[in-house]
């Protein structure tokens, strides 16, 4: 472990953050909302600290993996250690705790809330908040790459252990040119969400907002009913169609714009991710007919809009879907761990992951059938590494094993069967809502200390998808 | 002809044992000795030693007085060169033999004519397709098509069971009735004859026909070859996961076969199942008959054996079908071996040399001939000539034309229709014949029809 270079990075990192915390303060003097000092003082303390840890430190050694794994893991808590100064000092959060709580749920895309009135806050804090959404969705490493340049050299390192998915693309032999483009695929995407949803009605603050977390697949809203305060079917399926394409592979979304649409159509994840929500969307509102909804284009519009949010991890909510047949919500629970594609900006354990889990499957009860028969997983028409097979094996029972361990925890604090399990895979697959007590009318204000804490860190480590975090509790990566 | 050939492999000894049996010189160039003197010692052929991509050795060759050059070494490289180099000595004709798709596929950048070359041939592709045509034509041991495959030429093993048995073809004349098709040769224990009327077809023998594509569910009825009637997809074997298995597995797959590809080597099994869509890989020996059964060999449709090894492809068809597979195929590299298979059992073998061989002969020889196709295991050949308005024989019947000893026409092909030819039917311009000839009689065939 190379410490020194780590630190100065970490304080490249949090001069960074800084800038990213004066952005609302010209917001909070529009609104007259008195919290710009607040984001002020944080801007203040966050460059002075990262100001110290970059002049300090310095090695002459270039980033390795090990570090790559550390830079980011501490790049990510510190942005919400950091990130949730502005909450206490305007006074809007006064504990840290849920404040951190808050942040890490932003910067992590999830979306679970302990506030229990949104509308009352101050604007500038509620873009703050959709703001760390925004930044969290595609990247602040990502980000970083395509702005610092001292970042460059092992910035695959720090690429691979940020971006999602069993394997990574690299649009260009450039890290920091690939950097670049996810970045400006992504802040297209926003735009246009922006201006479809000011034609709706919506306030550019409320679509500024809006748009940040749904192209995140964050969730948080402006509004204590979130989407559904709008009440407007066009808002819905915008916002809808953006959810849909933020959990898609963002390099497809590049190809496409190069003019490459075929590739969408030639991309077996994309297919089965595009298949999952067609079905899911069917069955619930097949499930929904008679009961919850009255007219069918309104059925279609809820179950559409809540399979999308859920298996895209975003959370928003137009309905409360623990109201709906008890299949519906079992189906909407399989999404939540299934999530979005690889090199999306949705959580989850990645519909790549759990498509190439069925493959090895079959691919197993076919050697058992024929057992000199040689065949390999594919996707598309390539195979699939071995390795790359076997991480995902192992990806699949920590995910599952940390899913087991957090549940006992939360349910060691009281909650019931429900909500225990409910706010872990909430927390885990980055989506926002869970299920009992955190459901989607609900919030995570009641739930204890130590349970914000464990859900903070499953916030973590379903972003940073589990071994770039884990890797550091072996004592062995801290020896020489 | 003045013929340059580079490289003393397996096609190139057989390219100068044809061409030099037909009257022309030949000079052959390779960098091993031994092989030059092989060539040397047995056939008329003058062995030139150095590297074919030199121009110095091939001036030495006589380059600059070549009419063909055939550049068949097993280098891709190596064979451009010398098409290259050619070109630049103004040499008229020009064939590379060429294994790499990037230079095969017709989109590619370096294309045929950049690298200077007529004609590109890739025998194990060649042979590929011929084992897969053959594998999805039951009962048939050699297959091939003319005038853009409306018409072809088919060979049948003859067996005890046969309906033919013991039928002079007069006899086979009455019987056929409506169906229109001729019976043009006759191999019989390694001798090839064109037979008359009262020639008796016998157990034991192999037969060649001509007949329209339309015709042919009819005629395999009257050889009472049954395609098998079963439920789902026809079922192969394909032993050897090499270059010519992969490419035939890749064959099969398209025409609905469900297709087993066994190797023994299992780095290879891993590429191939990349490779393949459909195909199952199993890794296993050829000659493992366990492994083979266990996968179901015993009612396979048919078994390729398509290994590197000569011995071990005929070995192991004469395995599976002593275990219950109904055909075999086998690739055979030596031509000694190819006139084996009647007597063994397997059903047809097919050589790489005579597919690439067959390709390099219609492309060198001069005039009107449009295609040719080799005989299993003799030197016969089926050529199609198109008749050009110098021709001398137009519009006379044919019984008063003296048409050469040692060769007979199997099927002209008019504008819009075609006749299985009697001594009334006469010739026109644009009309293709399709002629069987025996070795002897080749070169009086082009000449007749000039």
């Amino acid at each position: 472990m190379n410490i020194n270079l780590t630190l100065r990075i970490l304080g490249a990192l949090l001069l960074f953050l800084a800038i990213a915390l004066l952005f609302p303060v010209p917001f909070s003097w529009f609104y007259g909302d008195g919290a710009s000092g607040a984001f002020i003082l944080a801007a203040i303390i966050s460059a002075g600290c990262g100001g110290i840890l970059f002049s300090q430190f310095n090695s002459e050694k270039d980033l390795s993996v090990r570090e790559g794994f550390a830079i980011v893991t501490f790049g990510w808590t510190f942005f919400a250690l950091f990130g949730a100064l502005p909450f206490v000092f305007s006074g809007a959060i006064p504990s840290y705790l849920n404040a951190f709580f808050e942040t890490m749920s932003g910067f992590t895309t999830t979306g679970s809330t302990i506030l229990t009135d949104i509308e009352a806050m101050p604007p500038s804090l509620l873009l703050w908040r959709s703001l760390t959404q925004w930044l969290g969705g595609m990247g602040i490493i990502v980000l970083s790459l395509a702005i610092l340049p001292m970042l460059g050299v092992g910035g695959m390192q720090l690429f691979k252990a940020e971006v999602p998915g069993p394997t990574t693309d690299r649009l260009k032999p450039r890290i920091q040119d690939t950097a670049k483009l996810l970045w400006g695929v992504y802040v297209l995407l926003t735009c246009v969400e922006i201006l479809l949803l000011m034609a709706g009605g919506m306030s550019f603050f409320d679509g500024l907002n809006h748009a940040f977390t749904t192209m995140a697949t964050g969730g948080f809203s402006t509004r204590n009913a979130s989407v559904a305060a709008y009440n407007s079917a066009y808002i819905d399926w915008v916002i809808t169609i953006f959810m849909f394409l933020a959990g898609v592979n963002f390099s497809l979304h590049y190809l496409a714009l190069r003019g490459k649409i075929g590739d969408f159509i030639r991309n077996e994840e994309f297919l089965f991710y595009s298949s999952l929500v067609i079905v899911g969307t069917a069955l619930i509102t097949m499930l929904n007919i008679g009961g919850t909804y009255p007219g069918f284009l309104d059925n279609l519009r809820y179950s559409a809009f809540q399979v999308v949010s859920i298996i895209t991890t975003t959370g928003f909510g137009t309905a409360d879907y623990e109201l709906w047949p008890v299949l519906c919500q079992y189906l909407l629970v399989f999404f939540m761990f299934i999530g979005g594609c690889a090199g999306s900006t949705g959580g989850g354990m990645k519909v790549a992951r759990i498509l190439l889990l069925f493959k090895h499957a079959q691919v197993q009860v076919y050697r058992l059938i024929h057992p000199r028969a040689v065949r390999l997983v594919k996707l598309g028409d390539r195979p699939v590494d071995k390795d790359v097979m076997q991480s995902i094996l192992g990806f699949f029972a920590l995910y599952l094993g940390v899913f087991v361990a957090a549940s006992f925890v939360m349910a060691a604090t009281g909650m019931d069967l429900n909500s225990a399990g409910g706010s872990v895979i909430a927390t885990l697959s980055n989506i926002g809502p869970g299920l009992g007590s955190v459901g989607p009318v609900d919030n995570f204000a009641h739930v204890p200390a130590i349970g914000k804490l464990v859900l903070a860190f499953c916030m973590l480590l379903g972003r940073l998808e589990l071994f770039t975090v884990l890797v550091l509790v072996f004592p062995s990566f801290w020896r020489k | 002809m003045n013929i340059l050939i580079v490289g003393a492999g397996q096609v190139g000894y057989f390219l100068c044992e044809r061409l030099s049996l037909e009257g022309h010189e030949v000079t052959l160039v390779d960098r091993d000795q031994e092989h030059l003197n092989e060539a040397q010692d047995r056939l008329n052929v003058l062995g030139v030693l150095g590297n074919g991509a030199s121009a110095e050795t091939m001036e030495q060759a006589g380059i600059k007085e070549a009419d063909i050059v055939m550049a068949v070494t097993d280098l891709d490289e190596v064979n451009i060169l010398v098409c290259l180099l050619a070109r630049e000595y103004g040499v008229g004709k020009r064939i590379a033999r060429v294994k790499s798709i990037d230079y095969l596929s017709r989109g590619a950048v370096l294309s045929k004519d950049k690298l200077g070359i007529d004609l590109m041939i890739n025998p194990d592709d060649a042979v590929a397709d011929e084992l897969a045509n053959l594998a999805g034509r039951a009962g048939t041991f050699d297959v091939a098509e003319f005038v853009g495959g409306q018409i072809q030429f088919l060979g049948y093993r003859i067996t005890e069971d046969s309906p033919l048995c013991d039928l002079t073809l007069k006899e086979l004349g009455e019987i056929r009735g409506i169906y229109r098709f001729v019976v043009v040769a006759i191999t019989r224990q390694g001798q090839t004859i064109i037979p008359r009327g009262d020639d008796t077809i016998q157990v034991g023998d192999s037969i060649f026909i001509f007949a329209h594509k339309e015709e042919l569910p009819a005629i395999q009825y009257m050889l009472q070859i049954k395609e098998e009637k079963r439920r789902g997809p026809r079922k192969a074997f394909i032993l050897g996961g090499g270059r010519i298995g992969l490419r035939v597995a890749r064959n099969l797959e398209a025409r609905q076969f469900n297709v087993r590809l066994v190797e023994r080597d299992l780095e290879r099994c891993e590429k191939l199942s990349a490779q393949l869509q459909k195909t199952m890989v199993i890794h296993a020996e050829g000659t493992d008959i366990r492994a083979l059964l266990d996968e179901g060999i015993a009612d396979a449709d048919v078994v390729i054996a398509a290994t590197d090894n000569d011995e071990t492809n005929i070995l192991c068809s004469l395995l599976c079908k002593r275990h219950g597979a109904h055909r075999t195929l086998c690739l055979v590299n030596r031509p000694e071996f190819l006139d084996l298979a009647p007597s063994l059992g397997v059903d047809a073998c097919v050589s790489p040399r005579l597919s690439a061989a067959s390709a390099i002969l219609k492309f060198a020889r001069r005039g009107n001939v449009i295609s040719l196709a080799t005989i299993e295991g003799s030197n016969s050949e089926v050529l199609e000539i198109e008749i050009k308005s110098t021709s001398q024989v137009l519009d006379t019947p044919l019984k008063d034309l003296s048409f050469p000893r040692g060769a007979i026409i199997g099927a002209i092909v008019h504008q819009n229709s075609y006749e299985i030819p009697d001594g009334e039917s006469s010739l026109k311009v644009g009309d293709r014949v399709l002629v069987f000839a025996l070795p002897e009689a080749l070169a009086k065939v082009e000449r007749f029809f000039e």
